[in-house]
């Protein structure tokens, strides 16, 4: 009997071994543990032995049983272990193929600037204030201390709907109506972006319309100092800490202290002659300002014996155009998709 | 302007280079926008003496020239110029020149023979000259030294911008004075004296008439006798040749130089030709012939200021001159005129005749009235000191109203506290005397808000010490109480300056007139950079309206849906108008038209966004950028009356477009083409971002839009939102022949009916049932009145509809369609039950049968 269960262990460990899938090894679990198994038969056969020797025949039985039920149990993971890596294997992707796209949006280079120029601003405490694109004489030359006839309009060739309306070519007319809706020299301090129109033909620096934005700060005790204090922090909001400003006097009819100002070239830091967006000459023009002229504060209605201020105005293209390395104005009114894509 | 910096150095002593120069300039507001740098390229050109000559052993035309340039050796140069002999002196360019026509000099070998430089034509220094040979130089040429100074090409130019203000720099006097406070130097400004040789008096031979005193504040003139026309001197050809300025003779010479030297234009008149003796400042008559000195007539609008003899016009004021008195050679008597123009006429009647002169310029800007005498006596100086006339007793002078000095007070406080600096008062007073003001102390006034300040001071300090008087505090407490605020008061009295100041403007500067044009000259001159920055002090908050923040949501959510954003021009035109099939009487054809627009093709301002997004798709589509989604936020404008008596209606409109695939190009992706519901899908997406809800949307119609599929999308009476294809003939006129999608709305409606506020909806503490209803309707039903009647006949448990299928097809009748809904019942309260979510179910298929004559779908 013992003898037979030796047997019947071994031939179970080599077909245990044997077994190449999950199928075969059921069947030879059924062939020795099942009902009619071979052990179970074995089991059966027990009433045969005496008495004294079931115990320990039983105990054999029992040891070979357990012993063919691990060898199951472990040969069921290493094929389940096999099976998985085979799944895996021949689950295998080219993950260099490429992902699949999605359409994504964006905004205009123009808007993402002036985001930014307002985000600047805002921090600053103003508020960006709006006007008509189709302005009257009054507010886009007049009330700015440019009567008609002054040299200062030849440098602005108007789009003219009628003698005293034209398409505005300045976001400055904002400055006027702003402080005119104020009364008592209330404190002001804006900006106003916008579209504005010159005639202009369209080419790689100019076009017939484009953005600006205007700034005004009115209060008393405003000064120059302010002014170049203000340019100076938007400057390195702008372009980076390591950008500096340089003022040049220059003349605008509405203000009276002027300047241009120009900040370093944020691409090269003026050190490279070649450089495209400078062409080697370290400064880029970027905006005109100053002080206002105590005229423009009287038209308005404030009074410039008690308040002061400055203005300034500057490009949203020339801005965007600097801060990305643009080199043509027309990309950004083409639209070309793979321009727009960039940004 | 342009100006040679030798004219400047004539003047002034300064020894920095042309680039320093022109940086101080730039830096204190006379900005040079260029430098024209002359012998630019002749480094290495100098001259050379030819001492031996001879033929090339191989060639017939070129010839080897032993060169002397001054090295001890001589140098072998060979060359193709038949116009050499021995013993002139030549340019030579030498090994590693780099000239201006652009030919750069290396050694070589012509025909074998080594050449080790070249023999220049005018035409290779750039140069005027015959170019058909070498340039022959004078005999007494020095040999070896630069070309360029021999050729007297060593001058710089200066090329400024001048701004509009500064009238008294459109000179070299008025740039000589810049330069003079820049560098702190004293200007060495000619004598300006005149012989009155001539025996006759000026006044008896010509008058002269103010008629229109508004339009010419002075007019002077001189009378020049026994004139001699002929060329001017080499030095004046030479400084004019440097201002861009033609040489033309004497006589016109010294007045342009005159110009250019004072800032004063100045006319000749051929005496002879002046009817009546007479020159009248009057206005033109409308209609009146002006033969001007271009020998072209021209008819006056009327109004126009002309210097008229007595029978006619002889020229526009400041502008130009008349034909019949021009100067000739036959011109033997010569009246110089020097007056002073009013700016805006001048600048309309140049800007009418289209003529803009080195005059006018000046006139516009304004010349100063002060100094026609001048001008006049050193345009005859010059023209007597080249022997070229004799001169009249006397300037024939009119001015009727003679200018008073401009005044302005200032105090050195006002200044600073323009321009947050501290500068005292010598130097505030240093820098404008310097530039020419002159000042005296006006007094010392307080101002008001100083002296309210220490009176205040005073009071309450005075009045402590009164209260602790009373209160039992020793009188000599008391007086030290007053001694010490006494003493304050001195104290801060003495950083303070009360003087003011009155500075007398310089008669060449029309552009100052109240302090603060005081405290931009004195800001200038020290220079911007000095001035401490700052930031103002007062605090404010910063923001953007509600509709500014709104229309940017617009925009990241569009950007976040897969949408590029554009910016295209306001123009447009009736062309545009026709292609997107605007009906002839709609309100869309009543543009505001631009009176001088930049070309016949964009007149109008647009109505509408439509037209130009089309235009931008089909820009993309023509350069094969196919799959094309684009939205634009910009105003569109409408007249209140045509034609335009005010300014227009500007209302800001919303456009999207999409056209081409679904998905972008890819390996794994459908190829598909977008269609209605595409678009739809994203308008919708937007709506519910802006929180914009219980809309409905209807079929509709539009101009540009397929009759078929266009939807309006609406809330309450409120047209939210225009959606639909672009009709196939629209596309064709815009040169696409693909389905394009478009949206418009108005952003002013979608403010208004955007929920107010945000609220949360808290998330269901209830599980939901669901049903599927599918059904046969006949295929003119739409799915959103079926929707609609689900939505209204399921009762309060009622949470959601979806449409999940539409079929047509072999499987059912070819009438119907078929629709399936999966309804979601929910309650906030408790678990429905089946019974309940049947019993909706029941009522909502009695309805659709009911409304629609469903059936349903087994
Ligand atoms: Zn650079």
């Amino acid at each position: 009997m013992e003898q037979k269960i030796q047997e019947l262990r071994a031939a179970a460990q080599a077909e245990i071994s044997g077994a190449a899938d999950l199928k075969e090894l059921d069947g030879v679990r059924v062939k020795f543990l099942g009902k009619k198994g071979e052990l179970t038969s074995l089991l059966r056969g027990m009433n045969q032995v005496s008495a004294e020797d079931r115990p320990k025949i039983g105990k054999v039985v029992n040891e070979a049983r357990a012993e063919i039920e691990k060898l199951i149990a472990d040969k069921n993971s290493a094929l389940k272990a096999a099976a998985l890596q085979n799944k895996l294997a021949s689950e295998k992707i080219d993950v260099t193929l490429p992902g699949r796209k999605v359409h994504c949006g964006h905004l205009h280079p123009l808007t993402l600037t002036l985001n930014r120029i307002k985000e600047i601003f805002i921090q600053m405490g103003y508020s960006v204030e709006e006007g008509p694109e189709v302005e009257t004489d009054y507010f886009n030359f007049e009330a700015l201390n440019l009567p008609k006839d002054h040299p200062a309009r030849d440098m602005q060739d108007s789009f003219y709907i009628t003698e005293e309306i034209l398409l505005r070519t300045q976001t400055s007319p904002v400055q006027a109506r702003t402080m005119q809706k104020n009364t008592g020299n209330a404190p002001i301090r804006m900006i106003a972006p916008g579209r504005v129109y010159r005639r202009d033909d369209f080419d790689a620096s100019h076009s017939p319309m484009f953005h600006q934005v205007e700034g005004l700060v009115v209060d008393r005790g405003v000064t120059f100092g302010d002014l170049i204090g203000t340019l100076d922090f938007f400057c390195k909001q702008m372009f980076g800490e390591n950008t500096n400003i340089r003022l040049r006097p220059s003349f605008f009819p509405f203000t009276s202290v002027s300047t241009e100002c120009d900040c370093s070239c944020p691409i090269c830091h003026g050190r490279d002659s070649n450089c495209k967006v400078c062409h080697g000459a370290g400064w880029l023009e970027i905006l005109g300002a100053g002080e206002v002229h105590p005229k423009v504060l009287e038209m308005s209605g404030y009074s410039p014996s008690v308040v002061s201020g400055f203005a300034f105005g500057m490009g949203v293209e020339r801005i965007a155009m600097i801060k990305y390395g643009i080199d043509d104005l027309r990309l950004f009114f083409e639209n070309d998709l793979r321009f727009l894509n960039q940004f | 302007m342009r100006v040679s910096t030798k004219w400047l150095k004539d003047f002034i002593d300064i020894d920095c280079t042309t680039e320093e120069l022109a940086e101080r300039f730039t830096m204190s507001g006379t900005p040079v926008e260029n430098i024209i740098r002359a012998g630019v390229g002749l480094e290495k050109v100098v001259t050379g003496c030819i001492e031996k000559l001879e033929r090339h052993p191989e060639s017939d035309h070129l010839q080897i020239c032993q060169m002397n340039v001054g090295a001890g050796e001589f140098l072998q140069i060979v060359t193709g110029a038949q116009n050499v002999a021995e013993g002139q002196i030549v340019p030579v360019a030498l090994v590693g020149a780099n000239l201006p026509c652009g030919k750069k000099i290396s050694k070589g070998k012509l025909r074998g023979v080594v050449s080790n430089g070249m023999l220049c034509s005018p035409d290779e220094l750039k140069i005027e000259g015959d170019s058909s040979g070498i340039l022959i130089l004078p005999e007494d040429t020095p040999i070896g030294v630069p070309a360029a100074e021999v050729l007297g090409l060593d001058d710089d130019i200066l090329e400024f911008e001048l701004t509009a203000n500064r009238g008294d720099c459109f000179s070299v006097f008025g740039l000589v004075r810049e330069a003079a406070v820049l560098f702190d130097r004293a200007p060495n400004f000619p004598e300006i004296k005149v012989d009155e040789d001539a025996d006759a008096d000026a006044a008896d031979m010509i008058e002269i008439k103010i008629d229109a005193p508004d339009l010419c504040s002075r007019f002077s003139a001189r009378v020049l006798t026994d004139v001699k026309l002929g060329p001017s001197p080499e030095w004046i050809q030479k400084r004019l040749e440097g201002a861009g300025i033609r040489a033309i003779n004497n006589v016109v010479d010294v007045t342009n130089f005159v110009m250019v030297e004072l800032g004063q234009p100045l006319h000749a008149y051929d005496y002879e030709e002046i009817s009546g003796k007479v020159l009248n400042a009057r206005r033109a008559v409308a209609g009146e012939q002006l033969h001007t000195l271009d020998d072209s007539n021209r008819l006056a609008k009327g109004g126009e200021l002309v210097i008229a003899d007595a029978e006619k016009a002889a020229g526009l004021a400041g502008v130009m001159g008349g034909y019949e008195t021009e100067i000739t050679e036959k011109t033997k008597t010569v009246v110089l005129e020097a007056a002073s123009f009013n700016s805006a006429s001048i600048r309309r009647t140049s800007r009418a005749v289209g003529l803009h002169s080195e005059a006018s310029g000046r006139f516009e800007r304004g010349v100063n009235e002060k100094a026609t005498v001048t001008a006049l006596d050193r345009a005859a100086q010059l023209l007597q000191e080249m022997g070229a006339c004799k001169v009249c007793k006397g300037i024939v002078d009119v001015y009727p109203a003679p200018k008073s000095p401009v005044k302005v007070q200032f105090t050195s406080q006002q200044i600073n506290d323009r321009l947050g600096t501290n500068y005292s008062d010598a130097e505030i007073c240093g820098v404008l005397k310097k530039l020419g003001f002159e000042i005296s102390e006006a007094g010392a006034q307080f101002d008001e808000d100083f002296i309210t300040d220490r009176i205040s001071f005073a009071a309450k300090h005075l009045g402590r010490a009164a209260r602790e008087l009373s209160q039992n505090a020793s009188v000599d407490d008391f007086v030290k109480n007053i001694g010490e605020t006494v003493g304050e008061l001195i104290n801060r009295s003495g950083s303070k300056s009360f003087v003011t100041y009155e500075a007398t403007v310089p008669d060449w500067r029309n552009d100052v007139e109240l302090m603060d044009d005081l405290a931009e000259e004195v800001a200038r001159i020290f220079g911007y950079d000095k001035i401490p920055a700052t930031l103002p002090k007062s605090a404010q908050q910063g923001h953007q309206s509600a509709a500014q923040n709104f229309a940017d949501r617009i925009k990241n959510i569009l950007a976040a849906l897969g949408m590029n954003e554009i910016t295209s021009f306001a123009f447009t035109s009736a062309e545009t108008f026709d292609k997107l099939q605007i009906p002839a009487d709609s309100e869309l054809r009543r543009a505001v038209p631009i009176m001088n627009p930049l070309t016949d093709e964009f007149p109008l301002l647009r109505t509408n966004l439509v037209g130009s997004i089309l235009e931008n798709a089909a820009r993309n589509f023509s350069r094969k950028n196919e799959d094309v989604r684009l939205f634009e936020i910009a105003p569109v404008f409408f007249p209140k009356a045509l034609p335009i008596t005010e300014q227009p209606r500007e209302i800001q409109k919303l456009v999207g477009l999409l056209m081409g695939r679904r998905e972008p190009k890819g390996w794994a992706q459908t190829s598909a083409e977008i269609d209605f519901y595409d678009a739809k899908g994203i308008v919708e997406e937007l709506l519910a971002q802006l929180e914009i809800g219980n809309y409905s949307v209807e079929a509709g119609s539009h101009y540009a839009l397929h009759p078929g599929k266009t939807a309006v999308f609406k809330k309450g009476r409120e047209i939210l939102l225009t959606l639909g294809e672009v009709h196939p003939a629209v596309a064709d006129a815009f040169g696409i022949n693909k389905k394009i999608y478009v949206f418009e709305a108005d952003i002013a409606t979608l403010i208004k009916c955007a929920a107010k506020k945000f609220s949360f909806e808290s998330l269901p503490k209830y599980p939901a049932i669901t049903r599927d209803l599918a059904i046969l309707v006949s295929l003119d039903v739409a799915a959103g009145e079926v929707e609609k009647v689900i939505a209204k006949s399921a009762g309060k448990i009622f949470s959601g509809v979806t449409l999940f299928d539409v079929y047509t097809g072999e499987r059912i009748a070819a009438d119907k369609k078929s629709l399936a809904f999966n309804i979601k019942f929910q309650s906030g309260e408790r678990t429905l039950t089946d019974e309940e979510a049947d019993a909706a179910f029941k009522n909502i298929l009695a309805a659709v049968e009911k409304d629609f004559e469903a059936e349903l779908r087994s």
